[in-house]
């Protein structure tokens, strides 16, 4: 638990920091008018509202409402990136993947690790001024590591959901805990690894579990009491749909209708442990009070005998009102999927170029499959598709009891891993995966919360894998540049206003590119995976790129414990 | 040897099974097989000292269930109630994971073991190094005939409570479990 010895960074020093960083010679003019949100001393709704202007705090997993990823701060760019340095090193006590996006509130910044822990350092320094150890349940159940994606702030609290499926709000100068609420039974396979969302003092949250056969949801709890406020369930009791014969591109899927729905007549609808986790942070637009976010694969994910149906609403975007979880509208991406090329990048509402050209509100979400879509937010319908950033090869052969080889592998695509964009150039950038597999299928019974995968998807290892980052016009869904990486890419990217994108790699090495046209500017060596998305802030008028080094579990890269903060000097 | 052991226990034929009172009492029941200080009496019973505590409760849990089978075990799992098993995992998983006289594997066999983790990604639930978590078990340092028999019966579907690791074992070729076994089971220390 947190040392009560170290809680006090005073705010005394905080707000001298903030009055030397406003009177200081290197201040640029986004720092000042960033702060006339807030009060300095706790996170307004106003100030998370407006963080797409603010360029001194980073206040959302993926940077803003719009989860655009760009941070509006150019004081780094690409004509001084090349003289970037390290500014500190803090190492938490867990060496494990490390998927955590730090948060920056105001000099403080909060990061997480592996098994749930939560850290709150001095921006300036790295400096620890506390550490919140939560005290694991006996039962956790996950899937691909025990990671953690990072904490929600609002007010003065501090918001985590842990591996053992609990919320935690805990004091943002103590980290203590203020409330404490059970979100699933970990028993029935359900697990936290996603950071919070908080917004109108909702704090929402998705879940693991696509791999255990759990029933999917979004929940919104209340901010102040962690009182449940609404449940979503991602899986609703009648998951057939409409028999989709193709995928969103147009792509046959080779199901057999006529077996399915035989064993729907034999079965009945299979939503109690359709899977449907959610396990990224959703995009939220205030302006018309909806929430936007995707859902996961079908459990158990090769093996479709015993799902008939599309299995709404898995691979799937989908939105709900913010105030009561309503339904609002759905796309889905692959109906009956049978490969795990789910929908896990969260979406990022953006202005878009729909069919005819006119600029409408749209959501991207970049897939497994390797495409980026891009969707009118009205409706959630398809306006166009990218062309694929990876290798898709023999789309979409059936999963066998031999294996069947089928590309992307069940990785993507893109994983997790937010994408970033940028408005002005209209592109987003995706890091992807190329890791041929087979697919095979084995059928069995649902195994009360045990690894469900009805089947295997199999790396082949005479084949050669390999990454990318990817620059994508949405407006046209053309590939405007991509760079190859020596490992599949798993963590995320920044892009900032300096013309830059950041992104990491699995052998440790983290780069700075050009954002409009992919040149390498800048790279480090981190001594291990570096498989998180950057955040970036600025104190004292000084900019600084953030990202945690601690490897990764799902694709096995060298495991570390650093949180690195980069600065120019 | 499985009926002696029952028979020892008292938990059959005489008027139903015997209630230890302690936890201490109630984990000496497991002694006989698993070891009275951690090394198991047999050669392929598996460890349970330092074993993940969720790992334990949810075999107990599975075995009560009749979701995993074994003559002895079930039956011994039969006479517990969810809060003995939680006690019972608790107890041993705080236990020293005793180190048993096992070679390390030899670099043919470690290079065959590593491409079946990147291939099946063990390591994606089991963890670097093999020392599990929760209800993950560790692997590192297991009993290698214990591990060579519980892969196989995951392959041939005679253990049946994890599909997930059945359909993992056999995409993996029989052959090569059992070098993983050996690799695992020479995998002696904890991190």
């Amino acid at each position: 638990m947190a040392d009560p010895r170290r809680y006090h960074l005073s705010t005394t020093m905080l707000a001298a920091a903030f009055a030397m960083a406003l009177s200081g010679p290197g201040y640029s003019e986004e720092i000042k008018s960033a702060t006339k949100f807030g009060d300095l001393s706790s996170v307004t709704q106003d100030l998370l509202t407006h963080a797409s202007s603010d360029s001194s705090n980073f206040l959302h997993t993926n940077g803003d409402y719009g989860q655009s990823r760009f941070y509006p701060n150019s004081q780094i760019n690409t004509t001084n990136v090349a003289k970037l340095r390290p500014a500190w090193i803090f190492q938490t006590e867990v060496k494990e993947s490390l998927e955590t996006s730090p948060i920056i509130v105001n000099g403080i910044m909060y990061v997480t690790t592996s098994f749930s822990h939560v850290y709150a350092l001095n921006a300036r320094t790295g400096e620890e001024i506390w550490h919140y150890a939560h005290k694991m349940g006996p039962i956790t159940t996950f899937c691909c590591g025990p990671n953690n994606r990072g904490v929600a702030v609002a007010d003065n609290l501090v918001y985590v959901a842990t591996l053992d499926a609990h919320l935690v709000a805990l004091d943002a100068h103590t980290g203590k805990t203020v409330w404490d609420k059970e979100v699933a039974d970990p028993e029935e396979g359900y697990s936290e690894t996603m950071a919070p969302t908080v917004a109108k003092g909702k704090v929402l949250i998705g879940t693991n579990g696509g791999e255990y056969g759990i029933r999917g949801f979004v929940k919104a709890f209340d901010a102040k009491t962690g009182n449940l406020v609404w449940t979503f369930n991602t899986v609703p009791e009648n998951s057939v749909g409409v028999w989709a014969e193709k995928d969103l591109t147009g792509r046959d899927m080779h199901r057999d209708i006529a077996a399915e729905k035989a064993a729907l007549a034999k079965l009945g609808d299979p939503y109690k442990t359709l899977g449907g986790g959610v396990w990224q942070n959703p995009a939220v637009d205030l302006e018309t009070n909806r929430i936007y976010f995707v859902v996961g694969n079908p459990s158990p994910d090769l093996d479709g005998a015993s799902r008939p149906g599309d299995n709404l609403y898995t691979d799937s975007l989908v939105s709900v009102d913010l105030d009561t979880g309503k339904y609002i509208c759905h796309q889905q991406y692959i109906s009956h999927d049978v490969w795990d090329l789910d929908a896990v990048s969260p979406p990022v509402i953006t202005q878009v170029a729909d069919k005819d050209g006119k600029p409408v509100k749209g959501i991207l979400h970049a897939g497994k499959t390797g495409h980026l879509y891009v969707h009118d937010a009205k409706d959630c319908s398809l306006i166009r598709f990218s062309e694929a950033m990876v290798p898709q090869e023999n789309m979409w052969a059936l999963p066998t009891k031999e294996g069947a080889r089928m590309l992307p592998g069940a990785n993507g695509g893109v994983e997790w891993s937010p994408i970033a964009t940028d408005p002005k150039q209209g592109l987003a950038y995706a890091i992807n995966l190329h890791q041929p597999m087979t697919y095979s299928v084995e059928s069995s019974a649902y195994p009360s919360g045990k690894l469900w995968l009805g089947g295997a998807f199999k790396v082949i290892p005479t084949e050669e894998q390999w990454g990318n980052v990817t620059a994508v016009d949405y407006n046209t869904g053309k590939i405007r540049w991509q760079v190859k990486t020596a490992q599949p890419m798993i963590g995320g990217i920044l892009a900032t206003a300096g013309g830059l994108v950041f992104t990491g790699e699995g052998n440790g090495l983290f780069k700075a590119y050009s954002s409009e046209n992919g040149s390498l500017l800048w790279q480090f060596q981190a001594g291990a995976g570096v498989n998180a998305p950057p955040s970036s802030y600025s104190v004292d008028g000084q900019q600084y790129i953030v990202v945690g080094a601690g490897g990764n579990t799902q694709l096995d890269y060298k495991r570390g414990n650093a949180i690195m903060a980069f600065t120019i000097n | 040897m499985a009926l002696g052991v029952l028979a020892l226990l008292g938990l059959k034929d005489a008027g139903g099974p015997v209630k230890a009172d302690t936890i201490e009492e109630k984990a000496g029941v497991c002694a006989s097989c698993h070891g009275a200080n951690g090394v198991p009496t047999a050669k392929n019973i598996p460890i349970i000292w330092g074993q993940t505590e969720g790992y334990l409760y949810l075999q107990l849990r599975d075995f009560k269930k009749g979701a995993r089978q074994n003559e002895v075990m079930s039956q011994i799992a039969s006479t517990l109630e969810k809060d003995d098993m939680k006690a019972l995992a608790a107890y041993f998983a705080q236990k020293t994971w005793p180190v048993l006289d096992q070679p390390a594997a030899s670099d043919e066999v470690t290079r065959i073991a590593k491409t079946v983790n990147s291939s099946v990604q063990c390591t994606s639930c089991h963890l670097e190094r093999f020392q599990g978590n929760s209800t993950v078990p560790r692997l590192a340092g297991q009993s290698h005939d214990y591990l060579v028999k519980t892969t196989a019966e995951f392959r041939n579907g005679v253990r049946g409570n994890n599909p997930g690791m059945t359909s993992l074992m056999k995409a993996t070729p029989e052959d090569d479990l059992v070098k993983v076994s050996t690799y695992l089971a020479g995998l002696a220390g904890s991190y």
